[in-house]
C-alpha cells in the first residue's frame, strides 16, 4: 500500500495530537485499571480482620436476607445479593431505596449504608478508571477519551502499514534515540494491537452506551429499543406480582436448584456468584442465578428459576445461551479479564502497565521529536509537555500508592476513632496527585521525574510495610497462611517499587551521561 | 483538519447508525435478537468513519460525501421500515 505524501502528514499530526491529547487519561485508565484486575483483592487486603474471619456460610447468608427484607419493604421489591464464596468471603445484600438510592448491608450493618462495606479503596481505584476520579462528567470524558483511543490506533495503523511487515522486528538502538523509541513504540503498538482495539471498544461501549443508545433508538429502531432492553439484558422473564404471598424460597435452594439445571443443560461446572430476587415473598417472585462455569470466553451464564417451587423459568448459559447474552458475557468478560484463572488476571494486570508506558512513551517521543539538537535552550512546548507528563503519569504512580498506605493507617485508627475513611483515602490520593504537578511543574522536568520517580519508589515500598504494621498481616506471615490474595498485593508492590527504583536510576543516567541539548539533561 | 473530524464524528455518527441499522434490520430474525452485537459493532464502525474522515482531501468534500453516504442508508432503512419490507 502507497499512501500520497500529504495523507501520510495529515495523519501523522492526527495521530500525534489525539495521541497527547488522549494519552494523559489513558496512562490514568491504564494504570487504575491494571490494579483494578485485583478489584476483589483489594477489599480483602483493605479489610482489617478479613484474614481473621471465617468465610461465611450460606446459613449467615440466609439470615442476611430474611433480617434484610424484614427491615427495607423497599427490598422485597427487588434485592441482589453476593453469594459468600472466593471471590466475596462475607455476604454483601443490596437494593434501591424509594428514591432510588443504592444501599449496601451487612451483617455487621443490617441498616445498610450507601457505600459498599471495606471497598473505599478499590472503588476510588476503580474510579479514577473509569472517569479518572470525577464525578458523573468523568465516564463520559472517558467514554470520548476512549473514542479517541480508537483514532489513534487507526491513524497509527494508517501510518505505519506501508512499513508494517518489515519494520515489524526492527528495534533499532544507537545514536538515534527517537528511532529506538519509534520502533519500540511501533512494535508494541502493533503487537498489542487486537487488545487496544478491544479496550477502545468496549470502553467506549461502557461509558457511552447509555447516551448512545437513547441517539439511536428514534434513528433505527423505531424508538422500540427501551421495550427491547429486558429481554436483552436479563434471564429472567418479568412476572408482576400475584398479590398472594407464598413460601419465599431458600438461598440452599436456590444455590443447588441453578447448579442442578446447570449442569443438566451440559454445564461442566457453575458456580454461584450473585442472585437477583424480585417480588420476595409473593406467588410470582422470580429469583435469576448468576454463576461461572469455567472454559466459556463468557463465563458468566445465569438461571432463573420460580423462587418459591424453584421451577425452572429461563437459561442463558455458555453454549446454549443467544446472541445478545453471549455478546454482553463475552464482552464484559474481554475488558475486566474474568474468562480464565489467576493467570489470566496477571496478564491482564501486565498488559495494563504495558499499556501505561505505550502512552508514557508516545508522549516521551513527542518531546524528544521536538528536541533542539545544537542548542541548551530548549522551546516551551516540549518543556511543558515533559513537566505535564512527568507530574500526572509519575504523579499517579506516586498518589496510588499513597491511598493504599492511607487506607492501612485509616482503617486502623478507625478502629479506636469515628473517622471517614472514604474521604480520607480520597484526599490522600488527589492530595499527593496535586502535590506532585505542583512539584513538576515547579522544578527542572528531569529533576523532577527522578524525585517523583524516587518517592514512587518508596511509598509503593511503604504500602506492605503499611499492611504488615496495620494489620499483623506481613507478606511471609500471608504467604504462610495461604492468603495469597493478601500476598501477592504485598509482593507486587514491592517488584513495582523496584521498578519505580530502576526507572528513577535510569532518568538520572540519562541525565549525567545522555546527549546534551534536552529537558531531560543537565 | 478539523472540518474533516467533525465530519466523522457528527455525520459519521449518522453514517455508522445507518450501516448498523441497515445490517441489524437485514439480518434473518427479528432486530431485537442482536441489539447488543450491533451496539458494540456500532462503536468500532464509527471510530473506523472517524478516522476515514482524514482521507478526504479537505473538509467539504468529508462533510458532503458522508453526509450523503448517510442520507442514503438511513433513508434507505426507514423507508424499508415503512413499507415492512424488513422486520
Amino acid at each position: 500500500m502507497k499512501l500520497k505524501s500529504t495523507t501520510l502528514r495529515t495523519f501523522t499530526t492526527l495521530h500525534t495530537w489525539v495521541g497527547v491529547v488522549a494519552g494523559f487519561a489513558l496512562f490514568v485508565a491504564f494504570y487504575a485499571g491494571a490494579i483494578t484486575v485485583f478489584h476483589h483483592e483489594l477489599q480483602a487486603w483493605q479489610s482489617p480482620h478479613a484474614a481473621d474471619r471465617p468465610q461465611h456460610s450460606l446459613a449467615d447468608a440466609q439470615l442476611l436476607l430474611d433480617e434484610t427484607l424484614a427491615r427495607h419493604p423497599a427490598a422485597r421489591k427487588h434485592v441482589g445479593m453476593l453469594f459468600p464464596g472466593e471471590e466475596s468471603p462475607h455476604a454483601v445484600i443490596y437494593w434501591q431505596d424509594e428514591k432510588g438510592t443504592w444501599l449496601f448491608a451487612t451483617q455487621d450493618d443490617l441498616q445498610g449504608s450507601e457505600k459498599p462495606p471495606q471497598a473505599a479503596l478499590s472503588e476510588l481505584i476503580n474510579a479514577l478508571h473509569y472517569s479518572v476520579g470525577i464525578p458523573v462528567a468523568g465516564t463520559y470524558l472517558m467514554g470520548i477519551v476512549s473514542l479517541l483511543y480508537g483514532v489513534a490506533l487507526f491513524s497509527g495503523l494508517v501510518i505505519h502499514l506501508p512499513k508494517l511487515t518489515q519494520d515489524l522486528f526492527a528495534l533499532r538502538p544507537g545514536r538515534n534515540l527517537k528511532r529506538f523509541w519509534q520502533d519500540a513504540h511501533n512494535v508494541i503498538g502493533v503487537l498489542s494491537l487486537p487488545m487496544h482495539l478491544m479496550f477502545a471498544v468496549t470502553g467506549a461501549l461502557l461509558c457511552l452506551m447509555l447516551v448512545v443508545m437513547l441517539a439511536l433508538n428514534p434513528l433505527i429502531y423505531r424508538s422500540g429499543l427501551m421495550a427491547a432492553l429486558p429481554a436483552v439484558m436479563d434471564t429472567a422473564p418479568i412476572r408482576s406480582p400475584a398479590g398472594e404471598s407464598t413460601h419465599r424460597g431458600t438461598l440452599s435452594m436456590w444455590h443447588a436448584r441453578s447448579i442442578e439445571v446447570a449442569l443438566a443443560q451440559g454445564q461442566v461446572s457453575f458456580e454461584p456468584a450473585y442472585l437477583k430476587l424480585a417480588n420476595a415473598g409473593d406467588r410470582n417472585a422470580v429469583v435469576e442465578v448468576t454463576g461461572q462455569s469455567p472454559g466459556a470466553l463468557g463465563p458468566l451464564g445465569a438461571v432463573a428459576l420460580d423462587a418459591g417451587t424453584g421451577a425452572v423459568l429461563a437459561t442463558q448459559l455458555p453454549g446454549g445461551r443467544d446472541a445478545n447474552h453471549a455478546a454482553i458475557a463475552s464482552t464484559f468478560a474481554l475488558h475486566f479479564g474474568e474468562y480464565g484463572n489467576a493467570w489470566v488476571k496477571a496478564l491482564y494486570f501486565l498488559m495494563g502497565l504495558g499499556g501505561a508506558f505505550l502512552f508514557y512513551s508516545g508522549n516521551l517521543l513527542w518531546v524528544e521529536s521536538r528536541r533542539k539538537r545544537r542548542q541548551v535552550e530548549q522551546g516551551r512546548a516540549p518543556l511543558n509537555l515533559a513537566r505535564a507528563t512527568v507530574g500526572a503519569c509519575i504523579g499517579l504512580c506516586v498518589a496510588v500508592s499513597v491511598a493504599f498506605v492511607a487506607t492501612q493507617l485509616l482503617e486502623m485508627t478507625a478502629g479506636s476513632r469515628e473517622i471517614n475513611v472514604a474521604s480520607g483515602i480520597s484526599w490522600a490520593c488527589f492530595g499527593s496527585w496535586a502535590l506532585c504537578m505542583l512539584w513538576a511543574a515547579l522544578r527542572p522536568p528531569v529533576r523532577a521525574a527522578r524525585e517523583l520517580l524516587w518517592t514512587a519508589a518508596v511509598t509503593t515500598l511503604l504500602v506492605p510495610i503499611a499492611h504488615g504494621a496495620a494489620t499483623g498481616w506481613w507478606l511471609w506471615r500471608s504467604a504462610a497462611a495461604g492468603h495469597w490474595n493478601l500476598f501477592w498485593i504485598d509482593a507486587g508492590a514491592i517488584a513495582m517499587a523496584f521498578g519505580f527504583a530502576a526507572l528513577a536510576r535510569a532518568t538520572a543516567r540519562r541525565a549525567r551521561l545522555g546527549e546534551p541539548n534536552s529537558v531531560w539533561s543537565l | 483538519m478539523w472540518a474533516r473530524g467533525l465530519a466523522g464524528i457528527f455525520p459519521g455518527f449518522l453514517l455508522s447508525a445507518g450501516l448498523v441499522g441497515i445490517l441489524s434490520w437485514l439480518w434473518p430474525g427479528p432486530w431485537q435478537a442482536t441489539v447488543v452485537v450491533g451496539l458494540v459493532a456500532f462503536f468500532l464502525v464509527w471510530m473506523c468513519v472517524i478516522g476515514s474522515s482524514f482521507f478526504f482531501a479537505n473538509g467539504r468534500r468529508a462533510w458532503a460525501w458522508i453526509s450523503g453516504a448517510a442520507l442514503l442508508l438511513l433513508g434507505g432503512l426507514w423507508l424499508m421500515q415503512w413499507l415492512h419490507w424488513i422486520e
